[in-house]
């Protein structure tokens, strides 16, 4: 035979199956120019001079692997649904006297044909898109970009090495599945008379279960840190009970309303039940994939989207006042020595000579430890304590601050007084009913009013622990009884807080807070000190330098989520239309029977459209609920990256269904095309 | 009275390419009469289809009438049709076309589903027919459980619950084995001699020598017939043979 003959007839073969092909080579092209995309950016130059840029390399390698691995997954999946429809036309060829060898050439050139334009294809959309992401990955990283096109050769042998060996292994297995089976079965796989599904009841009632199970978790977690460990088992759980539920729990749900006579025995629901557990046998898990697929989407999506909406709330909520400088000292009675002022002087003098003056000045003590709470007695939480109580179990964890009366007086602008032995109580995130609370055995205050939140810090903007705020008219002598009760004089944490706004950009306000260190240092006013009375310690903060690590994390986990959202979404529009077309097969013959037998068109055509309907939006409407169990969590472990902001969260994920939805009805919409069109085909 | 009054009917194909037009019937008269079994027979591509799929209604004639029950098939409303079939007619496949996802049960069921009655009607009509047909055991099984022959018992009692006027059989032998043909041909029998009207399209002269009279298609056009009078099988069977002979021969000369 002439040589070209085998590559002729491969070429033939992908042609006359284009309906399936082409998603095919759509999708294998996407996923290529994802993934060179992704590698082309890990390795972009413009990251390496940038805020930030090593953080946004790291996700972006660690995207670069997420996204290998499940382009092999779902490839393979999409490959041998193709090659099952395939199977008929090879089983053909067999009997038409081609031996398992030539067919073998047939499926290594079809290999390479596919593996040629997909990669081809891919590559070019992917250099063409790549500077785009580029930009746009510049932009959330909020730095300056120029456009130029650039080719990255090391992302190009990556992509090509990575796809390369999935094909490669796609081909195999292809291989693998010809040899070890009959050309008759070959001709027949497509018809095999297929069992009635059988409800199962077990796995059904494991997948409510289960569910149920992680929907509980969800909920009832409070503590941010379990959060973050149960999530992975909440996750799990959820996957395994979604595909037991999809794949199980729905036939059995079929052959409940079959045993209901009156109920089944309806024109309504007679063809549509019945075909239902077929339907769901067949297509549960495929149908449970785009369920969980869509689920991370829009987990992934409105979450990251969240902290990068966020981002600058996170920002102030952790850096009270553009600049700041926190003096940490042992000996309370140092917080009201001339050091201080001295500090103050400073910070106005440099702030000065950069033609600025400091603007809404935030200036309090502190004296605050971490104490586990007992009724009204807050004990002190030791070091020790950590390793023989559940690290998991931080609910009873609070912060106790004490504040002094006329520093809160001066932040309020409030004429408060009070009795020695008194204070204000503001809580922030748990509320704090007691009348009184006694500070580690020690002095025991009475509450005599409660306050909104004046000030809040780094630690409460994690919304770990909730804090207890008390406001106090003998500071000084307040700590001291606090810290003589512990007996070791630094476990009490003691600082001053002194902070101010600037109108100005991020670039000066980064000189000028170089500029105090530098004054800072030059004036030698730490004290790291042999005495405990002496010790004086400063840290000069900045939001700008905050934002621009802030930007690199969130911006990239951001970017990240963009990215991989679109490759899942990619991946679940594609398992949808594989869906309709293989219905679409599948009902052909069913529909022209049914028509033989007296149902209308439009009976039929009503009947198909409500399964069909049920059957694509059930994953949606379960991702929803997923989702919607989902939140508390989503909200928990993002506030440990300090959103904790429930508004928005709640906002965008809603925003994020929404579109989701109108994007999955859109393809929907176009798939069924495909469906009728096949099934019509043959029906009239 | 006649139940069935084909005249005239012809049928005209435009084939996709090209525009040619292809005549599948011609000219085609006959009647059928109640109680009657008739079988038409003719080769492949006589226009036995295309025939049976306008007498179905599936397809409509381009010339000529056909009447059932003196209900001209052309006047019926296209959304009427469904029901019509439904209810006057009864279908028997080659390929049985019992849906796989439905028990033996509810395959014999769907008519009557479909026509919207209630369960312990459709139970009481299926009891005796089923016992009749010797179903019984078979009722809660699923097509991929059960023989061809078996398959087929039930599409004719899926075609007979509706108590039809007229049952259409389009080759019901053809995917049997000889046995199950054997069973199936005297399952018509009876069903005729209990005073069922059948037509029958086949092209094996075994299942036509059943009949009480036989029709042959040939080029579009009802080219002869054969009654049984008072044939035993054995001669009818003769009979058909040496007129396809004919046929077939005639037609080379021709």
């Amino acid at each position: 035979m002439r040589h070209g003959f085998y590559r002729r007839l491969a070429w033939t073969g992908i042609r006359q199956n284009r309906k399936l092909y082409i998603p095919y080579l759509l999708t294998c092209a996407g996923m290529v120019m994802m993934a060179y995309i992704i590698s082309f950016l890990s390795q972009s130059p413009l990251l390496e001079d940038m805020a930030g840029g090593a953080t946004m390399e790291s996700m972006l390698t660690f995207g670069s692997w997420v996204m290998g691995i499940f382009s092999l997954v779902f490839l393979f999946y999409t490959h041998s649904f193709l090659f099952r429809r395939r199977k008929k036309e090879f089983g053909l060829y067999n009997i038409l006297g081609m031996g398992k060898r030539h067919l073998a050439r047939v499926l290594i050139w079809e290999a390479v044909l596919a593996a040629a334009l997909s990669l081809g294809a891919g590559l070019l959309a992917g250099i063409a898109v790549s500077k785009f992401a580029e930009l746009l990955m510049v932009r959330i990283l909020d730095g300056n970009a120029t456009f130029t096109l650039s080719v990255a050769p090391g992302a190009i042998l990556h992509t090509l090495a990575w796809f390369g060996g999935i094909f490669l292994l796609i081909l195999l297995n292809s291989l693998r599945q010809l040899h070890f089976t009959k050309p008759v079965e070959l001709l027949r796989s497509e018809q095999a008379g297929e069992k009635p599904p059988r409800a199962n009841w077990v796995l059904a009632v494991l997948g409510l279960a289960l569910l149920a199970g992680a929907y509980w978790l969800a909920v009832n977690l409070e503590d941010p840190v379990a959060a973050m460990v149960f999530f992975f088992v909440a996750v799990v759980m959820v996957i395994l009970g979604t595909y037991l539920l999809f794949m199980a729990g729905s036939v059995a749900l079929c052959r409940v309303l079959q045993k209901n006579k009156r109920y089944y025995y309806q024109t309504r629901h007679f063809v549509s039940v019945s075909s239902m557990a077929y339907r769901m046998k067949r297509n549960g898990a495929g149908l449970a994939s785009i369920c969980i697929l869509s689920t991370m989407v829009l987990v992934m999506v409105s979450s990251t989207v969240c902290l990068y909406a966020g981002l600058e709330d996170t920002i102030r909520a952790q850096n009270p006042r553009n600049i700041s400088v926190e003096a940490y000292v042992v000996d309370p009675a140092a917080l009201e020595g001339e050091k201080p002022e001295q500090v103050r002087k400073l910070a106005e003098q440099v702030t000065a000579e950069a033609g600025l003056a400091p603007e809404n000045v935030l200036d309090y003590r502190q004296a605050s430890f971490a104490g586990i709470r007992d009724g009204s007695q807050m004990e002190w939480y030791l070091s020790s304590l950590y390793t023989t109580t559940s690290p998991m179990d931080t609910s009873e964890y609070w912060q106790v601050y004490l504040i002094p009366l006329e520093d809160y007086n001066r932040i309020t602008g409030a004429e408060a007084s009070l009795a020695p032995g008194e204070a204000l109580a503001s809580t922030i995130t748990a509320p704090y009913e007691e009348d009184t609370v006694t500070l580690n055995g020690g002095n025991t205050l009475r509450i005599q009013g409660r306050v909104e939140p004046f000030v809040r810090n780094e630690l409460d903007a994690l919304e770990m622990f909730p804090s207890l705020y008390l406001v106090v008219p003998d500071f000084v002598e307040q700590a001291q009884a606090l810290q003589d009760t512990v007996g070791d004089e630094t476990a009490l944490n003691l600082s001053w807080y002194y902070g101010w706004d600037l109108a100005c950009s991020d670039a000066v306000q980064l000189q000028v807070w170089e500029n105090l260190r530098d004054a800072s240092a030059e004036a030698e006013l730490e004290a790291s000190g042999e005495e405990a009375a002496s010790y004086f310690h400063l840290y000069w903060d900045s939001a700008a330098h905050a934002r621009q690590n802030v930007y690199g994390l969130y911006g990239g986990l951001f970017f990240l989520g963009i990215l991989l959202g679109i490759v899942f979404l990619f991946a679940a529009v594609l398992m949808i239309y594989y869906k309709q077309v293989s219905e679409g097969y599948e009902d052909q013959s069913r529909f022209a029977i049914m028509q033989k037998v007296g149902m209308t068109r439009r009976e039929i055509r009503r009947s198909v459209n409500s399964q069909i309907l049920t059957v694509f939006f059930l994953p949606l409407l379960t991702a929803g609920v997923h989702l919607a169990f989902a939140f508390p969590l989503v909200y928990r472990m993002l506030s440990l990256f300090s959103v904790a902001n429930r508004g928005l969260l709640a906002a965008v994920t809603g925003l994020c269904y929404l579109v989701f939805a109108l994007f999955y009805v859109l393809v929907y919409r176009g798939t069924s095309q495909a469906y009728y069109a096949i099934v019509s085909g043959k029906g009239e | 009275m006649s139940i069935l009054e084909v005249n005239g009917l012809k049928k005209v194909y435009t084939t996709r390419l090209g525009g040619n037009k292809v005549e599948a019937l011609k000219n085609v008269n006959f009647q059928v009469e109640e109680g009657e079994y008739v079988a038409i027979m003719g080769e492949s591509g006589s226009g036995k289809t295309t025939l049976l799929n306008i007498l179905a209604a599936l397809d409509k004639p381009t010339g000529g009438t056909v009447r059932l029950d003196g209900q001209d098939l052309s006047q019926i409303r296209e959304a009427d049709i469904a029901a019509f079939r439904r209810d006057h007619l009864g279908f028997v496949f080659q390929e049985f076309n019992l849906l796989d996802t439905f028990s033996v049960e509810d395959n014999i069921y769907l008519p009557l589903v479909l026509a919207g009655k209630r369960y312990p009607e459709m139970r009481k009509r299926l009891e005796p027919l089923a016992s009749w047909l010797g179903l019984s055991e078979l009722l809660k099984k699923y097509p991929y459980e059960i023989s061809g022959g078996q398959k087929q018992r039930a599409a004719v009692a899926r075609a007979l619950i509706t108590e039809p006027r007229l049952v259409l059989a389009d080759e019901p032998t053809g995917a049997l084995d000889s046995r199950a043909t054997d069973e199936l041909l005297q399952l018509f029998r009876r069903i005729n001699q209990s005073g069922q009207t059948i037509l029958m399209v086949t092209h094996s002269v075994k299942a036509a020598s059943h009949a009480g009279r036989v029709l042959f298609i040939k080029d579009g056009e009802v080219f002869h017939q054969i009654y049984r009078g008072q044939c035993a099988n054995e001669e009818l069977y003769q009979k058909i043979a040496d007129t396809l002979t004919m046929l077939t021969t005639g037609g080379d000369r021709r």
